[in-house]
């Protein structure tokens, strides 16, 4: 447990020192502070009478508004978050396994597969306080602006954190079967862009396709891949206040998280270097 | 008491599918007592390097076994007691100086209150204490290797593991090194070196392992190794006829040559040739043989034996 600790906290400091976690903070801090601006400088009186000519008479306005704002917010979140994350984690399997830097690793008392858990717990960590300072951030300043402090956004703090795991298992898979971190990122946004948005589709394809068999293996892809888009609906649907109806997509990709952590354990374990 | 037992061990690294082979060592068998410094030469490629991976477990031995401080490699828990510098060592580029010795020391379980102590003794003794506050992506190759070193005695270790120490290093740097093993083994601890600078090796080792292309071709002390032949250098009145000799001679200059014996009867029974062809002997010298030239000898002779099988 104390060396799982020890590789998380170094981890997190290698985190800390790439510019591309500067970047990540700095559009954070820029998004926050024009959020804030946004607030100071629209009038709240002035906006409700514009809202309540579309809508339909008692229904809570300022409520409808806030949720408006969450589902504008949470969706680019998503997308933009997870992509700079996966691109800020990918590099450190292939860094660590680097020549000269991997021997002198484990030549201490540690055991493999505490490394890799070290890096995952790491990795997880440093975006969950990245997501966390954004995400609280924002739902501070709609409290502050609307006096609506019900909690539903700071669910995608989890949310989006959950994807991120999933999707990291399979960049330190990827890290440690190839050593390369172009490889790990492109099959991640290729999964995250392309695969699961089709397999989630796999209704209509099966009604394109038309072929038994070929429908059987989309389904088993279905349930074998991570499922991004289903995450992503999820999160939209928990942050504006509704009730995860489904749990097969959570379990599923997490399933498939435990199971790329497993393998590349028992991989990594059985390297030389 | 012995703190490294080799016992055959073999090494093979295949290909992902299996195309190539490298034997890398092959049935290799050597102890180290405690206490001693222990040289391990050999040419490029010999496994040098694999040797002292596998014992630090970056490296799965094919066949055979190996004991470290009396526990099996495999237990990794032992190497809290063990230092490690590797060849071109690379550390976590966004860490200090400092940084790097508090990561190793927490990674080898040394107890948090005398780490800062002892972080600045090392840094002193490596002559690196200016630089401790420096990240080590400045640090030059020279500095790294030093920081290496210091890295690798974080844990006050009853055994270090030295892959080519002085690499880099300029001549000053590389006396103070040599200093710290002679210290390191005056405490009482064990020093496995590898190294191609051979006059260093023969400095301080007391005793020496010879490995070629994963063979232990040599094992003994550094005066077991050197005086296995002696070099003559013979000067006479006039040329030598072209094989009338059946030795190990070579022509250095007019009417000067090189021989090689095993010993001084062979030396003896060249001397009655030449007299009984009468030419007469102007000088006879010794030649004490370094290291390396024995070195050089021995892999050559071995390379010979591989070539006639
Ligand atoms: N990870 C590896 N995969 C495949 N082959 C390897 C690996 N590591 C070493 N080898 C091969 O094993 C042999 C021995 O290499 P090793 O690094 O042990 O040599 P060395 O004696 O340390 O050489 P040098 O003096 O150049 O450092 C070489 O032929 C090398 O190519
Ligand atoms: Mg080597």
């Amino acid at each position: 447990m104390k060396n799982i600790l020890i590789f998380t906290k170094l981890t997190v400091k290698e985190a800390l020192s790439r510019k591309i976690f500067m970047f990540f903070s700095g559009v954070s801090v820029f998004i926050l502070v024009l959020f804030a601006i946004i607030f100071l400088s629209t009038d709240l009186e002035q906006m409700l009478p514009l809202l309540s000519m579309s809508k339909a008479g008692n229904v809570n306005l300022v409520y409808e508004l806030v949720k408006a704002i969450k589902l504008f917010i949470v969706t680019p979140l998503f997308g933009i978050g997870l992509f700079l994350s996966v691109f800020s984690v990918a590099s450190f399997i292939p860094n660590m396994l680097e020549k000269g830097s991997i021997e002198l690793l484990l030549s201490n008392p540690v055991s493999r597969a505490q490394i890799i858990w070290g890096k995952f717990f790491g990795g997880v960590l440093v975006v969950f306080f990245n997501l966390a300072f954004l995400i609280f951030g924002l739902w501070a300043l709609i409290g502050l602006k609307f006096a609506v402090w019900e909690p539903s956004l700071l669910y995608s703090i989890l949310t989006i954190t959950f994807t991120f795991a999933v999707l990291y298992g399979l960049i330190i898979l990827v890290g440690i079967i190839t050593q390369s971190s172009i490889l790990a990122m492109m099959l991640t946004y290729l999964i995250f862009l392309i695969i699961s948005p089709v397999l989630n589709a796999r209704d209509k394809l099966a009604l394109l396709i038309n072929n038994d068999f070929v429908n059987k293996i989309i389904d088993v892809l279905y349930y074998i891949f991570p499922k991004t888009s289903e995450l992503a609906d999820i999160t939209v649907t928990t942050a504006t206040g509704g009730t995860i109806t489904d749990f097969q997509p959570v379990v599923t990709s997490f399933l498939f998280m435990i199971l790329t952590l497993y393998i590349s354990i028992i991989i990594f374990s059985k390297k030389d270097f | 008491m012995i703190s490294v037992e080799i016992k055959n061990l073999s090494k093979v690294f295949e290909s992902r599918f299996g195309r190539t082979k490298v034997q890398a060592l092959n049935n290799v068998s050597l102890n180290v007592r405690s206490g001693t410094i222990y040289g391990l030469l050999g040419p490029n490629g010999a496994g040098k390097t694999t040797l002292i991976k596998i014992l630090l477990g970056s490296v799965y031995p094919t066949s055979g076994s190996a004991r470290i401080l009396n526990e099996d490699i495999a237990n990794y828990k032992i190497r809290a007691k063990i230092g490690y510098l590797p060849e071109n060592h690379k550390f976590p580029p966004f860490l200090t100086g400092e940084g790097v010795l508090r990561l190793f020391a927490e990674l080898k379980g040394v107890n948090g209150k005398d780490i800062n102590n002892k972080i600045d003794e090392l840094l002193d003794l490596v002559g690196m204490l200016k630089w401790k506050k420096v990240k080590v992506k400045k640090y030059s190759k020279g500095m790294m290797q030093r920081l290496g070193l210091a890295q690798a005695l974080v844990n006050n270790p009853q055994l270090i593991f030295l892959d080519e120490p002085t690499d880099g290093i300029d001549p000053i740097g590389r006396k103070e090194i040599r200093d710290i093993l002679i210290n390191l083994k005056n405490e009482g601890k064990t020093v496995f070196l590898n190294s191609h600078l051979l006059s260093e090796v023969e400095l301080v080792c007391d005793r020496i392992a010879m490995l070629d292309k994963g063979n232990l071709i040599r094992e003994g002390t550094v005066e077991d190794l050197t005086t296995s032949k002696q070099i003559y250098s013979l000067k006479l009145e006039k040329e030598l006829s072209p094989g009338l000799l059946n030795a190990e001679i070579f022509h250095t200059g007019d009417a000067t040559y090189q021989i090689k014996v095993n010993d001084t009867a062979e030396l003896n029974s060249i001397i009655d040739v030449i007299r009984a062809h009468g030419i007469n002997i102007i000088s006879l010298n010794p030649k004490k043989t370094s290291l390396e030239d024995s070195f050089i000898s021995i892999i050559e002779d071995s390379n010979k034996l591989t070539q006639k099988k």
